[in-house]
């Protein structure tokens, strides 16, 4: 008796500590307190949990921004975000913008978050502190997608094409800026690996970063990255205990689940009330569109007067049985050519551990451990990544000449002199 | 002239191009900012610099310089650094004037004395005329007859070797405070020939670059850091127990019962589009190798039309597919905000971030090196948003040429415009010449 009753003390006090634990290791988590209201849908809890979804869904918010910014803001945020996750529940989206309802369906929208992924440990990765100097290889995508268009934006006046060629080659001189400011980031950072040779602990490298050389010479920075790193580590060892209790927090969020079902029935998605232009994601669509259908007249081109060539020659070629498995044995290999082909872009692009950012480190002697990169066969990769550009850039670019020559040519008398040196 | 909504999204793609680059110039400047201060010498604060252990290879100095060096008041430490400047000097120009003097043997020592000494107040009384030199003139006047008499005695050179070692090792960051608040006294220096050679001693990384090292309380939260995400990511690849994954797996099941129908989310539709992209560009890469090799027998022909209307096939898949994607986009999902974007690109759905965590370097082993991996990488992000941008313009333009009227001047001059775009990437310009036939 008196063993079952201690096991029941303690499941009741896995819970509370269980979700203590969770909101050690969520930037702005709120009290285990809060979350038991929120199970009761009472309305004192939601402003927390709007706040705690606010800051793990904005990757830019931070303790400053998330108390200066209008609480309407952070609603229609949160709710923005959940539905371009794919949240299911359209209950959240349909309520009006009152802040202080609906803290059950907050409860179960974090929920649905922490289920989905591992979403504690990415939000750690995100916020962590760097000590080396990071290089990561892939942030060009980045750099290549410009960023949501300004739709607001204000054309004052007719727009001639010499604007946009002026604004392009203003793009053409900042990239050359760039270029030039990035050789002498390069060749500071080499100085200062290169003095400070000796002066690290690790085993694998021997020289401070500009992190830790701004350090040592700045000591308030000293205060500052200890401060961040203590926090990061308590968030860590919270982050460990949750992982290791966290069944009963599942257990619990069935229950409020069920204490949920009756009052929200299943409601199909309708048209919801904000605008629907979407000139991103359908802009981005309609030039991927664009491009197939260009394909597919080129295919078409290409393989209709084939086609009935073949057909014209088939019946001069007799008919035997070799004609026939031979037939059979092209069409298979094309087949398997084809799926093979088309595995090929469904898998994710580039090797997972490309994506990640790299620690800049200088060293003589090339002893790599497992999970390193070398500059120089780096360097390769990227060589040929520009090759292969380079060459979809000149192609586009023909392609383009051919269609102007085309629609021009309909003209007499014009003759187009091109620039040298082309 | 350009219609206005075509000039609106040209703008934007443009204008969006060009501020994705000034924010990595920005950002590129800070960390040019903070490595040029990082090379040049260090302003440091004498009182709160601690000087990096004792790896500097010299005789330890004695019970002296503890209490000269990081002196709890700035200006004990000034005054004392003068009054050693000035023995210093005092003592190099006594020895100076000792060998000078050793001709005329007939002088005694005192006298010798006290003419080091007079010159020595004589140079501290001809300095600059600085209050604080003077002060300290006056008291090192007093001295210089104690140390000098010290030093002359020619077997006890140590007490002047310690004096010029001690100034030497005297907190550099109170040598650096010294340019700060003692010009005069620099002046001084250098002014009075017998002044020994004296480095400025501010702390350039150069120089004493190797001798730095992390405070101990720093590398016990790093340790701890990486320990603590080295377990984190293993309690995640070793899996959580099997019964925690199908609680998750039941609840989210569950809420997806009770919620109504899912459609695809914003993020997996862009995921979705640039596969298709990716599918364009090698659908259309293998079309050209077909179409590059001329059949030589009839099974190559057979082959190659196969293939060719295989891909038709293919393309076909993928033209439908996006015609579903569009009309999910056109029903009622509405842009994610710049927000949502922004999270996207960090918070992937379904969780696919590889979190394995280990220390993972990037090895390079010159500057050159350096420079050129640098140099590589934007090369493919500018390669990139060329591609981009010339998609768009191609997108935006060609069917304005297509659907405007020929021969008009206008129309001449968006040919000439575009063609210099697309065509040349925007660097070079053409020339069209009517060529009227002579009638």
């Amino acid at each position: 008796m008196g063993r079952r009753r201690r096991r029941e003390d303690r499941a009741a006090g896995a819970l509370p500590e269980a979700i203590a634990a969770l909101s050690r290791s969520l930037p702005a988590g709120p009290s285990p307190e809060i979350f038991r209201r929120a199970k009761f849908d009472r309305p004192e809890a939601a402003p927390a949990l709007w706040q705690l979804l606010f800051r793990v869904l904005s990757p830019l918010a931070t303790d400053k921004t998330g108390a200066t910014l209008v609480p309407e803001f952070q609603v229609r945020l949160v709710k923005s975000v959940l539905r371009s996750q794919g949240y299911p529940r359209s209950v959240l989206a349909q309520r009006s913008e009152g802040n202080s309802q609906s803290s059950r369906e907050l409860l179960l929208a974090l929920s649905w978050l922490l289920a989905r992924g591992p979403l504690l440990e990415q939000l750690l990765a995100q916020s962590r502190v760097q000590l080396g100097d990071q290089v990561s290889l892939f942030e060009s995508v980045v750099l290549a997608r410009p960023g949501p268009p300004a739709s607001c934006m204000e054309i004052e006046g007719p727009v001639d094409l010499h604007q946009v060629q002026w604004l392009m080659g203003k793009l053409r001189i900042r990239w050359r800026q760039l270029l030039s400011s990035q050789q002498e980031h390069c060749s500071l950072l080499s100085k200062i690996h290169l003095y400070t040779c000796g002066s690290h602990s690790h085993q694998r490298f021997s020289h401070l970063s500009v992190a830790e050389t701004e350090m040592l010479r700045d000591p308030d920075n000293t205060q500052q990255l200890l401060q961040a790193l203590e926090c990061e580590n308590v968030r860590l060892e919270a982050a460990l205990e949750w992982r290791r209790c966290e069944l009963v927090f599942w257990q619990w969020m069935d229950t409020v689940l069920g204490a949920c079902t009756p009052g929200a029935p299943a409601v199909p998605s309708q048209p919801l009330t904000l605008p629907v232009i979407p000139e991103r994601g359908l802009g981005e669509l309609e030039l991927v569109a664009w491009e197939l259908q260009a394909l597919q007249e080129e295919l078409q081109e290409a393989a209709e007067p084939r086609r009935a060539a073949w057909e014209a020659q088939v019946s001069s070629l007799g008919r035997g049985p070799e004609w026939i498995t031979a037939r059979k044995t092209l069409q298979e290999t094309v087949e398997q050519e084809l799926t093979a082909l088309q595995r090929s872009w469904e898998q994710s692009g580039g090797p997972p551990q490309l994506q990640r950012p790299h620690r800049l480190v200088r060293s003589k002697d090339g002893t790599p451990g497992p999970q390193d990169l070398q500059a120089a066969e780096m360097i390769r990769m990227l060589r040929t990544q520009e090759a292969s550009l380079d060459g979809s850039l000149r192609q586009l670019q023909d392609q383009c000449q051919q269609e102007l020559a085309r629609l021009a040519g309909t003209l007499p008398g014009l003759i187009w002199i091109l620039a040298p040196g082309h | 002239m350009l219609p206005a909504e075509c000039a609106r999204r040209l703008m934007a793609e443009i204008q969006g191009a060009l501020d994705a680059c000034s924010e990595r110039q920005r950002q590129l400047e800070r960390s040019l900012r903070v490595s040029r201060r990082l090379l040049r010498a260090w302003d440091v604060d004498p009182e709160s610099w601690e000087p990096a252990g004792t790896p500097i290879p010299e005789p330890p100095p004695g019970s002296e310089t503890k209490e000269e060096d990081p002196a709890p008041a700035c200006a004990q430490s000034l005054q004392d650094l003068k009054e050693l400047e000035l023995l210093t000097q005092a003592l190099e120009k006594a020895v100076r004037v000792r060998k000078g003097m050793s001709s005329a043997r007939q002088r005694d020592r005192t006298p010798s004395l006290t003419s080091a000494s007079t010159v020595a107040t004589a140079g501290t009384t001809a300095s600059a005329p600085s209050q604080a030199s003077r002060q300290a003139g006056n008291r090192a006047s007093a001295r210089p007859t104690k140390g000098t008499h010290q030093a002359m005695d020619p077997a006890k050179n140590l007490p002047a070797h310690k004096l010029l070692s001690v100034r030497s090792k005297t907190p550099v960051g109170a040598g650096a405070g010294t340019t700060k608040h003692e010009p005069g006294l620099r002046d001084q220096q250098t002014t009075a020939p017998s002044a020994p050679p004296r480095t400025t001693e501010a702390f350039t990384l150069k120089e004493k670059g190797t001798l730095l090292q992390l405070p101990v309380a720093f590398r016990k939260a790093v340790s701890k850091n990486s320990r603590l995400w080295a377990q984190l990511s293993s309690m995640q690849t070793s899996d959580s127990t099997d019964a925690t994954r199908a609680a998750k797996a039941q609840f989210l099941q569950k809420l997806q019962m009770v919620s109504g129908s899912s459609r695809p989310s914003a993020a997996e539709i862009e995921a979705e589009a640039r596969s298709l992209r990716k599918a364009c560009a090698l659908l259309r890469l293998r079309m050209q190798e077909e179409l590059s090799v001329a059949p030589a027998d009839w099974m190559e022909e057979y082959r190659c039309l196969l293939t060719l209307e295989g891909l038709q096939a293919i393309v076909e898949q993928c033209l439908h597919r996006l015609q579903e994607l569009q009309a999910a986009v056109m029903g009622g999902l509405p842009e994610p905000c710049a927000a949502g974007k922004a999270t996207q690109a960090s918070l992937p759905c379904g969780g696919k971030a590889d979190l394995s965590w280990s220390p993972q370097l990037l090895l390079y082993s010159s500057t050159q090196e350096l420079q050129t991996l640098a140099t590589l990488k934007l090369r493919v992000a500018m390669l990139e948003q060329q591609i981009h941008l010339e998609k768009v313009l191609m997108a935006e333009l060609l069917p304005l040429i297509r659907t405007w009227e020929p021969q008009g001047a206008p129309w001449l001059a968006l040919c000439r415009a575009a063609y210099s775009l697309l065509c040349q990437g925007g660097e070079r310009f053409l020339t069209i010449l009517r060529d009227d036939p002579a009638d």
